[in-house]
């Protein structure tokens, strides 16, 4: 009996073998860090601009309230449209930009249109605007320090709405009627000073999207942005990213922060790692595993093809 | 900070182990990666319906219709989504009034129809064609007359440099990039980033220039490059000529463009699975939570234990299933 050619051998290979390698090429740089370096792109770049050049107001260091003669607070609608499979890519970049965004004292409005996110939402709202995310003396951060926002002043949380584009498109004409005026915790939208003069998304300076899917910032673009012509940057998983690219370069989108590569440029540029930039660290070493084992699939299917060509067995 | 309650605690260690039981399903379909399925599954629903009735039926129908919250009109739409919701379910009730669901679903295709096509419409024709057909030179930035807009978007700028630039040329106009990057207010780090941005071929000193008149010739080659794929993709679309000859070159090119664009977006998905369990992998080992929690939840611990509880009834249940004479395989084997 003729004997088996290698390129035959492994082409019977075990995948679950790809699985092991992948694990531990996701887990040991976790416990080994490489400290790679995470550069932004320049969609993550233009998204970064598009935050820092919002207007700056001067607050009293006591009270929290614009001094006179201060350019007024920027206002800035955030719509967190995630799931829990999608944290890795977008939350780290929710967390760098809410801290960008605190820096600049900016008001915040808060809504989400995924049913899976309120959870989520709450959580984020709890670690990221009621307590200072980068207080002064943080370990590694040698930014601005913020503050904890107080909710119903500083930030309105409205919660979710269903409805997909059907509801954006209302947010777009009528943001208050969307939530029945009233926010997520029951308070009347005319009661809380800083919704004055926010009744629709062309109300804000900035719109931005931590999108994980659909509804998200592909919503947003067709059934509000394009047509109201609003300033509006996403964040958006990995996969995502080729959908919404040709948005960045129409001008759609003013900046796009792509899957956890872009999320941690975001946080490079911010000046404050997270798990972003680590697991961007891990990301390059399981991409080298990728590419490894599509130059080794490769190599045996052509092997393979050869030896069948000059007469080997099939 | 407050410590992590031990309810808390406790929904770290079933996530844990559910993640596991996902994992397990690498080995082969088993009774652990069944239970974590039918589990999803049951709970996705049950959380469905309890978010639905309470941000949508009892607010929008039970309250405004019996509740008094609205009158007039308004209370007639609601009455009528009321009685189309109600059709929508009859098919459910009685085969023989299914006929009555087609009117609901008539008008939600109809509502999503209208509303998507005016979107698509204005957002990717209109805007998608208007950058297609745009002009193929690309000229590069006037650093001495340039809007601030402009400014930002060069490599390694931002709004602060573009307005230190605008005062800077005011004085006095740039000589030449070196002296616009070195310029005495923008600050150490700012200049590092410039200088960081430099490169002839992508860089600031391809984007950028201190006079009028000047272009970027990789700029314009990727302008062309755009423009050629563009109608090679859309020549491969086109049927009503057989793609022969110099046509079936241009179908063959519009081909190769759509590989490299699919070659992009399975990369892409590629890196968004490898960060799924890279977020798994945080979660499990406790890199998520503050230190002092991460230490009671003891993660990497439990992982273990969840590994052998898993390994230990996969081992029990493939030796029950070889003692009933089900062979491998019977159970969808990977």
């Amino acid at each position: 009996m003729a004997r088996e050619h290698w390129s035959e051998r492994l082409q019977r290979f075990d995948r679950r073998w790809i699985f092991l390698v992948m694990a531990v090429a996701v887990v040991v740089p976790l416990y080994f860090p490489l400290g790679l370096p995470a550069r932004p792109d320049p969609m993550t770049k233009a998204a970064y601009n598009a935050v820092e050049a919002l207007p700056t107001c001067q607050l009293d260091p006591v009270t929290h309230r614009p001094v006179p003669g201060s350019p007024r607070c920027a206002r800035v609608f955030i719509s967190i449209d995630l799931d829990p499979a999608s944290t890795p890519e977008v939350e780290p970049f929710y967390r760098a930009v809410v801290l960008h965004l605190k820096r600049k004292h900016a008001q915040l409005v808060i809504a989400t249109t995924w049913y899976q996110a309120p959870p989520l939402v709450e959580r984020y709202l709890r670690e990221t605007l009621d307590v200072a995310i980068a207080p002064a003396g943080t370990d590694g951060y040698a930014g601005a320090p913020d503050r904890a926002y107080e909710r119903n002043v500083d930030y309105v949380n409205l919660g979710f709405r269903d409805g997909k584009g059907a509801i954006i498109q209302q947010f777009g004409t009528d943001l208050r009627s969307a939530f029945d005026g009233r926010a997520d915790d029951g308070t009347p939208l005319d009661r809380i000073p800083m919704m004055q003069g926010l009744n629709k998304l062309k109300d804000f300076d900035l719109i931005v999207l931590v999108s994980a899917g659909s509804p998200g910032a592909k919503e947003y673009v067709q059934f509000v942005g394009t047509r109201e012509k609003l300033p509006m940057v996403a964040a958006c998983t990995a996969v995502s990213t080729t959908d919404l690219a040709p948005y960045f370069q129409t001008g759609q989108l003013v900046g796009l922060v792509g899957g956890m590569a872009g999320s941690a440029g975001y946080e490079n540029l911010v000046g404050k790692p997270g798990a972003g930039t680590a697991g961007a660290d891990v990301l390059n070493i399981a991409n080298l595993v990728v590419i490894a084992a599509i130059i080794f699939g490769n190599v045996v299917f052509f092997a393979g093809r050869a030896h069948r060509r000059r007469g080997g067995r099939s | 900070m407050t410590a992590l309650p031990w309810i808390d605690i406790v929904g770290y260690w079933i996530g844990i182990f559910i993640t596991f039981c996902c994992l397990s399903f690498l080995y082969k379909d088993n009774p652990f990666y069944k239970l974590i399925e039918h589990l999803f599954i049951g709970v996705s629903v049950g959380y469905l319906i309890v978010l639905q009735y309470g941000e949508n039926i009892e607010p929008k129908v039970v309250d405004a219709i019996f509740g008094g919250g609205v009158d007039g009109a308004w209370l007639a739409l609601r009455v009528v989504a009321l009685v189309l919701v109600v059709m929508m379910f009859a098919k459910v009730l009685q085969p023989r009034w299914a006929w009555l669901g087609r009117y609901p679903l008539a008008f939600v295709v109809a509502f999503y129809a209208g509303l998507q096509v005016n979107a698509v419409a204005q957002a990717e024709l209109g805007e998608q064609i208007k950058f297609s057909a745009g002009s193929i030179d690309a000229p590069k930035v006037d650093l001495n007359h340039a809007e601030p807009e402009a400014l930002t978007a060069l490599p390694g700028s931002s709004p602060a440099i573009a307005t230190k630039w605008i005062a800077e040329r005011a004085q006095r106009p740039f000589a030449s990039l070196d002296d616009a990057i070195t310029r005495a207010s923008l600050s150490p780090l700012e200049r590092g980033d410039l200088a960081a941005a430099r490169g002839s071929l992508v860089g600031l000193d391809a984007k950028a220039a201190v006079s009028p008149g000047h272009h970027d010739g990789f700029g314009i080659v990727s302008n062309l490059l755009l423009l050629a794929g563009l109608l090679a993709s859309l020549v491969y679309f086109y049927f009503s000529v057989a793609h022969r000859g110099p046509i079936g070159g241009i179908s063959r090119f519009g081909v190769w463009t759509l590989m490299i664009g699919f070659g992009a977006s399975f990369g892409l998905t590629v890196q968004g699975r490898i960060s799924l369990a890279i977020g798994r992998a945080y979660d499990v080992l406790g890199r998520t939570l503050a230190p002092e929690d991460a230490a009671r939840v003891h993660g990497p611990l439990v992982s273990l234990v969840s590994i052998g509880l898993i390994t230990a009834g996969i081992l029990i249940w493939e030796r029950r299933t070889r003692d009933r004479g089900e062979g491998p395989g019977a159970d969808g084997e990977s």
